[in-house]
């Protein structure tokens, strides 16, 4: 059974409506009840009183003389004239409690006691009508010229006012479900209107799969509504949204070159350090250019020299191609990687564990931008946590459909900063650079994961890529 | 006939005199012991006997017989319409105008009767019970019983476990029917004409047991009136009562066939029960 919770806002509100009139028609059909009930009390106690004022009046000299006949008389006079009215019986009795007649002697018999009669009697101003009896007791004491000569009990008929209640109480019941249900109805549909917009925003919202768009203007409320601004709100904020990922963006494009940046210098002694052989050579041919084999040594040594310049100058373009989106990965891909990385590793004096087991059938199922990048960002990082005369290691093997690319360093750790950058989807703070956050990304673009483990000696991250392609993070 | 009333009258005729409309009217004594009040014959009787007195009557309604036939006794009214037994307890200073005749005879009988349910077969087996008289002075209403009773050796206050006077015959027929009482002393006269007007109430009675036949209340007058104009001229009316439309439209409407000049010895029988009572 479904949750009220878990209801939608354009059913719960009209259901929560639906019930509030239910109450409301409850509470008010209990006050029609009780305002009845009090209108028939007061309309029965006046009766009563009427009846029993008139008869004191009327009875009052014959009590006195215990005349049998004469209160009969005017009983039955009175049962006659009201004959199918709400009399039923009335008894009337000496000071002792003596039946001197009743309008029905048969129930009452002269002489006999009123005691038996006049259980659930009730006095005439505290009359309360009940729906257990159709009859109610009434006992009142005939008073004649100043003092008490007898008692008078009545017992009205009540029956009438009795189907009255429950007649209203069914018209009310009938009359408020209906009401109700109409009423909630329509309230159903005035807020599945009023609400629409929302739901409109909603389905807006789940549409855009984590890049919201804008609203088109056509679909705003109109007026100056909360919803009209709720809605220009949203629209604000998916402006924003999609600025900052433009920015992002632009700072991953960035960090491409921020890591080439990171490596130029390396790369400036890697071509540095072989331009003074290749000088040395150039200077040997000139000084001996009639010597053929001392000639032939120097242009094998420039031959080296200017090949190893051009793979240097090669694999720093591939790095940064605009055009290589789309390609596959390659094993080359890795030894570029080694080229343009193991200068910085010789800079900081560092040992490079570099081993590539995966088979270049199942590295050819993975784009090749993304995955060298993510192997530079995080070879560059292992290097600076590694510091001078550490030992960065970088291996990719291949297992139950999946790429692995495991990166190790002997350096204290990632920091907590740096962790939240690669392993969460927390706020970065700002000035930390994106690196670390770009191979957040770029691992979940490709439907990958990270793990972090940290032993006494390294620190390893480990990013295992899906080969059958991206799959739900 | 619609009427809730009963009794009789008796009449005879006189060929209305026109007599002067400024005469005294001529005051005639009634009880509703045997005529309930019914408006309708009131005004036929008071229209029928004056016109057959040429007179004005004015009816003059009592409670009980015993106030009627002190007014009548000391000069209150000219005439009354009594019961035999009051007249024969007054027999020296009443004499007979009248006596209605019913169902072709001056006479009727006092019924005993009880609820329609109940198994009582004789006077015996109501001891115990209550009783409702209609008035103390009434032969049918309480006499016979009470003779009847005296001459078991008992009497009604002891014999009975409550009784009570309901002055008026109709009314003993309620009481009985309404179970107030579970027996009562009535007029068989009333019983029977009740049963032809009210027959629901009377269904809800029956007879127990009927008197012997006596004489029917009779119109009385004081003795030394009957030779005055006013007593003359209504005993002329009385007697000539059926032969006038309006004279027989009252009859009618008491049940009554007329009014025959009688005699006190139709009041035999009572006499014989007062002296059951007196003995």
């Amino acid at each position: 059974m479904m949750r009220v919770s878990a209801l939608p806002l354009s059913l719960k509100v009209p259901l929560i409506a639906a019930g509030m009139m239910v109450l409301v028609g409850i509470v008010a059909s209990q006050q029609v009840m009780t305002s009845l009930g009090a209108v028939q009390e007061e309309r029965l106690r006046e009766l009563a009183r009427l009846h029993v004022d008139g008869l004191a009046i009327a009875l009052g000299p014959a009590v006195l003389r215990r005349d049998v006949w004469e209160v009969y008389d005017t009983l039955d006079r009175a049962t006659q004239a009201m004959a199918g009215q709400r009399l039923v019986l009335t008894v009337v009795a000496d000071d002792t409690g003596r039946v001197i007649a009743a309008s029905d002697p048969t129930r009452a018999p002269v002489d006999s006691s009123l005691q038996p009669l006049m259980q659930d009697a009730q006095a005439v101003n505290d009359i309360l009508l009940t729906e257990a009896a159709p009859h109610v007791r009434v006992l009142s004491d005939l008073a004649y010229q100043g003092r008490t000569v007898g008692k008078i009990l009545s017992e009205l008929d009540v029956a009438d006012l009795i189907d009255e209640r429950r007649r209203v109480r069914l018209w009310l019941l009938a009359g408020n479900t209906f009401a109700t249900l109409i009423l909630a109805f329509g309230g159903y549909l005035a807020m599945r209107r009023m609400l629409r917009p929302i739901s409109d925003l909603a389905a807006h919202m789940a549409r855009a799969e984590g890049a919201p768009g804008p609203i088109p203007a056509d679909r705003i409320p109109e007026g100056d509504t909360e919803l009209r601004r709720l809605f220009q709100t949203f629209n604000a904020m998916t402006g924003a949204a999609a600025a900052k990922a433009e920015v992002e963006r632009r700072l991953a494009e960035r960090e491409r070159f921020v890591s080439l940046g990171r490596l130029s210098s390396s790369l400036a002694h890697e071509i540095n350090n072989p331009l003074g052989g290749l000088l040395n050579a150039a200077d040997t041919i000139r000084t001996y250019a009639d010597r053929p084999e001392v000639v032939r040594d120097s242009v094998d040594l420039l031959d080296r020299g200017l090949r190893h310049l051009r793979d240097v100058a090669r694999v720093t373009l591939e790095q940064n191609r605009l055009d290589r989106e789309g390609l596959p990965l390659k094993r080359e891909d890795f030894d570029d990687l080694k080229l343009l990385f193991a200068p910085e590793t010789t800079r900081l004096s560092q040992s490079l564990d570099w081993k590539i087991e995966a088979a270049s059938d199942a590295m050819s199922r993975l784009p090749a931008a993304a995955v060298r990048q993510i192997a530079l960002n995080l070879l560059l990082n292992a290097s600076t946590a590694a510091g001078d005369h550490g030992t960065v290691g970088c291996s990719v093997t291949e297992r139950d459909e999946e790429l692995c690319l495991s990166v190790w360093d002997t350096g204290s750790g990632l920091p907590d900063e740096a962790r939240r950058r690669l392993l969460s989807d927390e706020a970065v703070m700002p000035g930390g650079g994106v690196g670390l956050r770009l191979v957040r990304d770029l691992v979940r673009g490709l439907g990958g994961r990270i793990d972090y483990f940290r032993s006494p000696e390294r620190s390893t991250v480990q990013i295992t890529l899906p080969l059958a392609g991206p799959a739900p993070c | 006939m619609d009427r809730r009333l009963f009794l009789g009258f008796a009449g005879a005729a006189l060929a209305a005199p026109a007599l002067s409309r400024a005469a005294e009217p001529v005051r005639l004594g009634l009880t509703p012991v045997f005529l309930d009040n019914d408006a309708e014959v009131i005004l036929r009787l008071r229209e029928a006997l004056g016109e057959g007195t040429g007179r004005q009557i004015e009816l003059v309604q009592k409670r009980t017989y015993q106030e009627v036939t002190g007014l009548l006794l000391e000069g209150g009214v000219d005439a009354a319409w009594l019961c035999g037994f009051p007249f024969l307890q007054h027999e020296d200073a009443l004499s007979l105008l009248g006596v209605p005749v019913w169902q072709g005879a001056p006479l009727y009988r006092s019924y005993l009767i009880v609820g329609a349910a109940d198994d009582a077969i004789d006077l015996a087996d109501l001891e115990g019970g209550t009783h409702a008289f209609s008035d103390p002075d009434s032969n049918s209403g309480w006499l016979v019983t009470a003779s009847d009773l005296a001459r078991m050796g008992r009497r009604p206050d002891e014999f009975f476990q409550r009784s009570l006077f309901t002055f008026g015959h109709r009314n003993v027929v309620r009481a009985v029917a309404g179970g107030l009482t579970r027996s009562g002393s009535v007029d068989g006269y009333v019983w029977e004409a009740l049963a032809k007007v009210e027959p629901a109430l009377t269904a809800r009675t029956k007879v127990l047991s009927r008197s012997e036949e006596l004489g029917f209340p009779p119109f009385v007058a004081r003795r030394e009136m009957t030779g005055e104009d006013a007593v003359v001229a209504l005993r002329s009316a009385l007697h000539s009562l059926a032969e006038t439309v309006s004279g027989r439209a009252a009859l009618d409407l008491l049940q009554l066939d007329a009014i025959t000049p009688g005699d006190v010895s139709l009041f035999e029988g009572i006499r014989q029960r007062m002296r059951a009572i007196a003995s």
